[in-house]
């Protein structure tokens, strides 16, 4: 598939249709919203120029807006790259604010540590945030409003959710580009799990796995199609992820306003195929999935893509032929 | 202390409980930790001054929010008991004898969902061999969900001081298999952590706040596994910096006999970490409400 370094309005009004005849029909096939590949060989790159750049193509207008930013925190570990990297969110936190954000606040709720202060500390957030305990919002003690789920995908029928985000007007996954020992891949579907409050579901949110772990996703998908994505794939993380795995240097950031597109994306940089990815076929289907609806900016795939080692259990949602080039 | 408690008083909603920040709605574990550490605190018996009004007015929202099947939701609008029920239980004798049997029936009716019939013939059917720390009944944060460290540990230490008053074999049963699955969730290193020492093949380390939590649990054991567990108990507050996690591994620690360091936590602090703070200055000074 052809990239264009830019996003030309012919892909950006294609691919806001698309998303429109895909969300009105169900069954309808169109361009999903346009995926961004940018390159950042480390993170003392300019990130924040990059997140200008991010929001500028994307015509993400903020104005006076609410913007939460949700980073993927779970565990520290110094020997491995386990959370979303603080100067990433940190850049997101200037460009919005620079873009007119009336508010940009940094949430997360971990689905393992209750001590969620604790671990921002450890993974570098407070020395890279100044007042960082000001900007950010424990989305496991937040305040919650009980959302019905319509024609749910998992055993849900509900969730409480945080009105921190409910409220916003801009939600932003930003997940570390990582592999998932039981859903293939974690990126920013998936990174919506730190939405679902423990306060009320505890420490795991274990409900979101006896209900199917990639149908809780599909349905969390659902809840917030409008996600922002921006994936932290400067360094990655492959092997048994999300925890265990070794850092995987990319050198790269994905993002871009439909997060199935931008997940299907990251599979594919990552030699996973997207359409054995359980929760990307149940929020879109197969064969919404194709690379050429999703229409792609700045890299190539083929540029960027290399194969990140899978767990032996994982080895058949390996894409079989990846992008020449690759 | 003083100053934990006066935080505390501050902290109070006009509608006697307690949020997790100081300016959020009331939420149940909250609410019981701050009359915990109000109690560990001795405030109780000061009749008429502005503690006794708090825990009057606490006491009042927590007992309200007793719901039908006996047991308590994390907060009003949420329509299920969970785990926050232990901590109602944990409160000294301010709850009438009926409620407090009615909390603790619906305990005792709670479990890990993997040690259900169901879960485990499905694994029997398929073949499947039950993992060896997946063995003992425990207590889920949420119903229908499976067994973790903190609930089964805040369960344990709710049932076992009931049971000091009032002897009863269901609940001596569970509490046997409550200590045989913490000591059975232990991490490669000694400590806890969620209750996942696992993923897939691969091992788990702890963290600290189950690390305190579930040595607190144990106290009085003297089961061989305990003295690695605090080491690194002891080893996790050297390098802990959250009054939360340094609390609970304070409790632990003095609960087995340890004298804890006093260490730097960072300065901002939700209701529960101020609450464990002043419970485990009062433990310093031989009052832990947990266990005694």
């Amino acid at each position: 598939m052809s990239a264009s370094p830019n996003i030309t309005r012919r892909q950006w009004v294609a691919g806001a249709a698309g998303t429109t005849i895909l969300a009105g029909c169900g069954t309808s096939l169109g361009k999903l919203a346009p995926v961004s590949i940018l390159r950042a060989a480390s993170y003392t790159e300019d990130l924040y120029a990059l997140m200008q750049r991010i929001i500028s193509e994307h015509r993400l207008d903020v104005r006076g807006k609410r913007v939460v930013l949700k980073p993927n925190l779970v565990e520290f570990d110094q020997n491995t790259v386990i959370n979303t990297h603080p100067k990433m969110v940190h850049a997101a936190l200037e460009a919005f604010r620079a873009a007119g954000a009336a508010d940009v606040r940094v949430a997360e709720g971990p689905g393992h540590r209750r001590v969620t202060l604790d671990l921002a500390d450890a993974a570098g957030y407070f020395s890279t945030f100044p007042k960082f305990e000001s900007l950010f919002t424990d989305l496991n003690l937040d305040e919650v409003t009980k959302v019905n789920l319509i024609r749910p995908h998992s055993k849900l029928s509900s969730l409480y959710l945080p009105n921190t985000v409910l409220g916003c007007d801009l939600l932003v996954s930003m997940p570390k580009m990582k592999t998932h020992h039981w859903v293939g891949a974690t990126l920013s579907m998936k990174n919506l799990f730190g939405l679902v409050p423990g306060g009320v579901y505890g420490w795991p949110k274990n409900v979101l796995h006896w209900a199917g772990i990639g149908e809780s996703i599909a349905d969390l998908h659902t809840l917030f199609p409008r996600t922002f994505s921006i994936v932290d794939g400067i360094v990655g993380m492959e092997g048994n992820g999300p925890i265990q795995g070794t850092p995987r240097p990319m050198g790269i950031v994905v993002a871009g306003a439909d997060p199935v597109a931008v997940d299907a994306t990251c599979c594919r940089i990552m030699h996973i195929d997207p359409r054995r990815v359980s929760y990307l076929t149940l929020a879109a289907g197969e064969a919404q999935l194709r690379e050429d609806l999703i229409p792609q900016a700045g890299e190539k795939i083929a540029a960027v893509s290399a194969a990140f080692a899978l767990l032996p259990s994982l080895e058949s949602i390996r894409l079989v032929n990846p992008a020449p080039g690759s | 202390m003083a100053s934990y408690s006066e935080e505390l008083l501050d902290r109070q909603n006009p509608d006697g409980g307690w949020g997790y920040s100081r300016v959020g709605s009331s939420w149940t574990e909250p609410t019981c930790y701050a009359l915990l550490a109000l109690a560990a605190g001795e405030v109780y018996s000061s009749e008429g001054t502005r503690s006794a009004v708090a825990v009057r007015t606490g006491l009042q929202w927590l007992t309200a929010g007793q719901r039908s099947d006996g047991g308590w939701a994390p907060r009003s609008g949420v329509d299920e008991s969970t785990w926050v029920t232990a901590l109602a239980l944990l409160l000294p004798a301010d709850l009438s004898a009926g409620d407090r049997q009615r909390a603790s029936q619906w305990l005792l009716s709670q479990s890990g969902r993997e040690s259900g019939f169901i879960y485990r013939l499905r694994l029997r059917l398929l073949g499947v061999r039950l993992d060896a720390n997946q063995q003992f009944d425990g207590w889920p944060w949420y119903p229908g969900t499976a067994a973790w460290v903190a609930p089964t540990a805040l369960t344990f230490l709710a049932l076992q001081k009931l049971n000091s008053s009032t002897r009863d074999a269901q609940i001596e049963k569970r509490l046997a298999e409550g200590k045989a699955f913490l000591l059975a969730r232990r991490c490669r290193d000694g400590g806890w952590n969620h209750g996942s020492t696992q993923a897939l093949g691969y091992d788990s380390d702890s963290y600290p706040e189950t690390t305190g939590v579930a040595l607190l649990a144990l106290h009085g054991s003297n089961a061989p596994e305990i003295g690695n567990a605090l080491e690194v108990a002891e080893r996790h507050l050297r390098a802990s910096h959250s009054l939360e996690a340094t609390s609970w591994l304070t409790l632990g620690l003095l609960a087995h006999g340890r004298s804890p360091a006093e260490v730097s936590v960072m300065p901002h602090q939700g209701t529960v970490a101020i609450s464990l703070a002043a419970m485990a200055g009062a433990a310093r000074q031989g009052r832990n409400l947990f266990v005694s």
